[in-house]
């Protein structure tokens, strides 16, 4: 009891005293971000509530909509969800391997190897993610290799993250120092030995949360795979049922809303994996 | 650092064992073809037998050996096709994995397409690709036959076969019941909307060698100036009139199509007077490695029992609630 009183009574030294100040400063900067959020979520629900609603001598109305056809598809467009992942794990898996082996072609001295990682990452780069999705599912057949709308789908995310990331793998090789590669050669390491446990390890870490990014990015630009119809996903549930009964507007806003959901979550995974990462730094 | 490498391999590790999982998935409809082929012979004997021994592989026998009928059909549209969003697939099913079962969509092309299956004695399946891709022809081989509301023209006929039609559409104008207008000459000079690849959007441009169809089904001539705005489907059309855009008055589609809008409450009036009609039927790839002359042999002696027993208007008036069938004269 005396020592409570004790530690409570004692007057705080001008250091604490600034560091308070610096705390609460920052709770309630982060309170008034919360409140504001809160303001923002009830505008939009308002604007979709269909609710008049009257501001000085100004009457806004809010967008109709039917919350019974929400009501009654949802668990059929939330069942989209699970393809709309596996869709996305697949391909950024493919997009690793791409990034990683055009960075490392990039890298090369080999004239056809820096070709041939400059070509494809042109390539990909200047033409549509749409298109090479239909290239992919139209033209491959021609050359007797028939792709389902999935696997279409997989193989042009994955070529196209693949084409982008490969420009953060590379500012990830190059960022760990000439000093490391020159290090790992004076101890007799060969050049393989050297990327493989002195570059490349380094060179992930720099490289893994940017690559968080680009997956929940792809995670919405797989709605793009729905176009050719053979993919069950989110974007293609919520369209169909739409048009057929004449929804279009509220069987998007629920897919948005999934979307929207799906990013928050994935974003929150991202920031646990970027401070785990940190910790490393020295 | 090696707990890093292991983190990311890891990642890229479960992301190819979900890729894998996925695999079996899609090749199932190969793996079962194989239990199938023990009975193969007794299905196959009646048509492959007396079909001359042509190098191609038979389209007739080939779905009876895998014992399902993979048929295309848009599921945009209630209710030729629309998926049953309370269905759930079948543990035994057949179909392949991206394809839908007989209980996951339903309407009147669904269940002319089912009669097709039934009548073979194998599961109906149903692929679902985008229309374009279905009228475009050179299908890959991914699936069989399209039943899927399909009007004859004759540029279709230059990459897909028809059966014989199994339900006769006309096409009629609807503007937004507020417009004003009241026949289709008096639409001249303004805007009018169509899906996109459609007979309805050939008619608009006036362009008759893309319709396709024989003068005496042509009941109306396009209005005079007119701007064409085609958008990705018919169901685009209503749906931007009914959210009060002004982009375009009216839209050209299926009356049953218009109908359908206004069962749905649409502020949209249908004009009096069809302005063609159309004669839907089955299709064929004509760039299929398989053989089609058989299969489709026996969509035409299907459809016209139905015809001749009263089964489709039965079907028609379930759907549509009219009668609809009937060629018009």
């Amino acid at each position: 009891m005396s020592f409570f009183s004790k530690t409570q009574n004692a007057p705080k030294s001008q250091a604490e005293l600034l560091y308070d100040i610096q705390v609460r400063k920052e709770r309630r900067f982060r309170a008034n971000v919360g409140l504001s959020w809160l303001i923002l979520v009830f505008i939009l629900v308002m604007a979709f509530s269909g609710q008049e609603v009257t501001i000085g001598s100004k009457t806004f109305s809010g967008i109709q909509i039917d919350t019974e056809f929400m009501r009654k598809n949802l668990t059929f467009i939330a069942g989209g969800l699970g393809e709309t992942i596996r869709i996305s794990l697949m391909s950024i898996a493919l997009a690793m391997i791409l990034a990683l082996l055009a960075a490392l072609g990039r890298l090369s001295t080999v004239p056809p190897i820096y070709a041939l990682s400059t070509f494809y990452v042109s390539l990909i780069r200047g033409t549509p993610l749409y298109l090479q999705i239909f290239f992919f599912f139209l033209a491959l057949p021609q050359l007797g290799i028939i792709l389902s709308g999935l696997w279409a789908g997989v193989l042009a995310l994955g070529l196209n993250y693949g084409a982008y990331m490969s420009e953060i793998f590379r500012a990830g090789l190059s960022s760990v120092g000439k000093g490391q590669r020159e290090a790992a050669m004076a101890i007799g390491m060969t050049p393989a030995q050297t990327m493989r446990r002195v570059i490349l390890p380094q060179a992930l870490r720099f490289a893994i949360p940017p690559v968080g990014n680009e997956f929940i990015a792809m995670t919405k630009d797989s709605a793009l795979v729905s176009a050719t119809g053979f993919v069950h996903e989110l974007m293609w549930r919520s369209t169909k049922v739409g048009r057929a009964q004449f929804h279009n507007l509220e069987a998007l806003i629920m897919a948005a809303m999934f979307y929207w959901v799906m990013t928050l979550l994935l974003t929150y995974i991202q920031s646990i994996i970027e401070t785990r990462l940190a910790r490393g730094d020295r | 650092m090696k707990k890093l490498l292991t983190l990311a391999s890891l990642l890229v590790l479960a992301s190819l064992v979900l890729a894998a999982c996925g695999t079996p998935a899609t090749e199932a409809p190969a793996a079962t073809e194989a239990p199938a082929a023990t009975e193969a012979p007794a299905a196959t004997e009646a048509p492959a037998a007396t079909e001359a021994p042509v190098m191609e592989k038979d389209m007739l026998a080939a779905v009876l050996e895998r014992g399902y009928i993979l048929v295309s059909t848009d599921p945009n549209y209630e209710p030729q096709s629309f998926l049953n969003t309370e269905g759930t697939r079948p543990a035994d099913t057949k179909c392949p994995s991206d394809a839908l079962t007989n209980a996951e969509i339903q309407g009147f092309d669904v269940d002319a397409a089912t009669a097709i299956g039934d009548a073979l004695g194998v599961e109906t399946c149903f692929a679902t690709p985008s229309w374009d891709l279905i009228t475009a022809g050179s299908w890959s081989d991914k699936w069989d036959v399209s039943v899927g509301s399909m009007t004859i023209n004759t540029s279709r006929q230059q990459v897909l076969d028809f059966s014989v039609p199994y339900y006769y559409t006309p096409a009629v104008i609807a503007v937004a019941a507020d417009s004003g207008f009241d026949t289709i000459e008096s639409l001249a000079g303004q805007a009018l909307c169509a899906g996109v690849s459609t007979t309805y959007e050939a008619w608009l441009n006036n362009d008759m060698e893309a319709l396709g169809l024989p003068d005496s089904s042509i009941y109306a001539a396009v209005p005079e100036g007119i701007t064409v705005v085609p958008l990705e489907t018919d169901q685009e059309c209503a749906q931007s009139i009914a959210s009060g855009r002004k982009d375009f008055v009216g839209y050209v589609t299926s009356e049953t199509v218009v109908d359908a809008n206004l069962a749905a409450g649409l502020p949209v009036k249908k004009l009096e007077g069809a302005v063609y009609s159309e004669d839907l039927a089955a299709a064929f790839d004509k760039s299929s490695t398989l053989d089609t002359a058989s299969l489709l042999a026996k969509v035409d002696e299907v459809f016209t029992a139905m015809h001749a027993d009263g089964t489709l208007s039965e079907l028609s008036n379930k759907w549509f609630g009219m009668d609809i069938t009937q060629a018009p004269n």
